[in-house]
């Protein structure tokens, strides 16, 4: 269905593109985001993107298809989608009927679900969330202190005999209180997806990825519970530990403090730039790609993350780099010109 | 979305007015079931709320053949939703207890595999569920050539068709 011409409109589903731009920027997406681009694909991809405004918009649009998927527990759509139940045979006459008759009526199925704002689906299960770029601080009832970085999802159980968070997503800092108003204190638990830890008076980080927990540990320790086991070890203070279903393990050091965030500053000796930039780029929504060239750079210092912007910024006037935003959503990394 | 509201609502009062009982049967007989009937006739009338209004003045030369026309979408909605719950209800029944989302975000979730669904519908089987491995399970095209025992082009055919599909969707052409 062709859409009147409005001059202007800047809205999601605004001016149409030329259908072979939109091609082209399906193209870029299946090499880029479900291949394993080598450089040269990838610079021929930046070069693209860099080739004009109308680019760099059919590429966001071809993105933004991908959020609704982000919003479903992976497992749990895959398992309801593809039940038999679900699954039919190709598209009988009686359906594709259906389908018409739809489309006819003018019915764009779905419009429903498109002004929704992307939302991992862990933040539906949480009480309390931060979006990226953003960071909460949480008092809770028994004195303890809890803060969210960027993009994370938690809840929390102060009810029962245990004191209890859940971490579904991203990181926080805990600071355990002394629980007044028990008659004793209750033992406090993080739990996450990939195993549980008991907080033995304390303060410490934990930060989940897509296989494990990090958990670095401040004053205290911290025991670490993989799934179906018991104690299996002790973190201390100034260390840090993957905690994953088949264990933990001592983790090496990130180049730059764990609990930096929560003041707001990415703050290393010797960081990697590949490691910094990765680390920046949980603040911001879009990506930053680092050139290989560049990745190997060590740098020391503090960068704000509340400015990521900012902290981009501060990196080309410091460093050998030079940073360029094809658009907002895609900034790369790469050597300074010379001279 | 002002626009798109008639411009007349008094147009859909009186299609309300006169047809409403007539559809709500035409709807049980489809249906087998008058709460059901209630509730899609109920989704007609606000569809032609939102309808541009165009499209309604068409419908009131004809109303009984334009509401049916809306109807009928909506009834193979209906079934189509009827079929998700029953596999989400299956797929949770097999989760451990502890890992079972509460009552509201499981409908949250049952709302968000009904657009994921609806966005997929008229795709080829093979072509969604290489779309549905490659977003939810991370799949590269050359696992999804292997899974589905097929060349690369045709995984990489599959995912761009996919796509175009949701993009046209979405976007218009």
């Amino acid at each position: 269905m062709s859409r009147a011409g409005h001059q202007g409109s800047d809205s999601a589903a605004g001016a149409a593109l030329p259908p072979g731009l939109i091609d082209d920027a399906i193209g870029w997406a299946v090499r880029m985001d479900f291949n394993a681009p080598s450089a040269a694909t990838r610079q021929a991809f930046e070069a693209w993107l860099r080739a004009s405004a109308a680019h760099a918009q059919a590429w966001e649009r071809v993105q933004s298809l991908q959020d609704v998927f982000r919003r479903m527990p992976a497992q749990l759509a895959l398992d309801t989608l593809q039940s038999p139940h679900v699954q039919r045979a190709p598209a009988g006459p009686r359906r594709r009927q259906a389908l018409r008759l739809l489309s006819l009526a003018g019915i764009t199925g779905g419009a429903g679900w498109l002004v929704h704002e992307h939302t991992p689906w862990q933040r539906v299960l949480a009480d309390t969330s931060t979006a990226v770029g953003e960071q909460r601080t949480l008092q809770l009832a028994d004195g303890s202190v809890v803060v969210l970085n960027t993009d994370t999802a938690a809840s929390t159980d102060l009810g029962g005999a245990v004191r209890r968070i859940v971490l579904h997503r991203g990181e926080i800092l805990v600071t355990t209180g002394p629980d007044p108003h028990a008659p004793s204190r209750r033992p406090f638990w993080v739990q996450t997806p990939f195993g549980s830890l008991q907080a033995l008076g304390t303060r410490f980080v934990v930060r989940l990825d897509g296989r494990r927990a990090r958990i670095s540990v401040q004053e205290g320790a911290v025991a670490m519970h993989p799934p179906g086991r018991g104690a299996e070890t002790v973190a201390r203070p100034g260390e840090s530990w993957w905690l994953a279903p088949q264990g933990s393990t001592r983790a090496p050091s990130q180049g730059f403090a764990p609990d930096g965030w929560a003041d707001g500053v990415l703050a290393g000796r010797n960081m990697r730039l590949a490691d910094m930039l990765a680390e920046l780029s949980r603040h911001r929504r879009g990506r930053i790609v680092c050139d290989e060239r560049v990745a190997d750079l060590r740098l020391s210092g503090s960068f704000q993350l509340r400015d990521s912007d900012q902290a981009l910024r501060f990196l080309a006037q410091t460093q050998p780099v030079r940073v360029t935003a094809l658009t907002p959503w895609w900034v790369t990394v790469g050597p300074a010109a010379p001279g | 979305m002002a626009a798109h509201i008639s411009e007349d609502p008094s147009s859909v009062e009186t299609l309300y007015a006169s047809h409403h009982a007539w559809l709500r049967g035409w709807l049980h007989r489809r249906l087998g079931d008058s709460f059901d009937a209630a509730d899609v006739a109920q989704d007609v009338f606000m569809r032609l709320l939102t309808r541009p209004a165009a499209s309604a003045a068409q419908g009131l030369r004809e109303p009984r053949a334009y509401l049916s026309t809306i109807a009928r979408g909506l009834v193979v909605d209906h079934w189509r939703r009827r079929e998700l719950e029953r596999a989400w209800l299956e797929t949770l029944a097999h989760l451990p207890e502890p890992q079972a989302p509460s009552p509201e975000s499981r409908l949250i979730f049952l709302e968000t595999l009904i657009a994921i669904d609806r966005m997929l519908d008229a795709l080829k089987p093979q072509v969604r569920s290489a779309f549905l491995w490659a977003q939810l399970e991370g799949l590269t095209c050359p696992q999804i050539a292997e899974r589905l025992g097929v060349s690369l082009a045709t995984a990489e055919r599959h995912v761009a068709a996919a796509l175009r599909h949701c993009y046209t969707l979405r976007f218009g052409a």
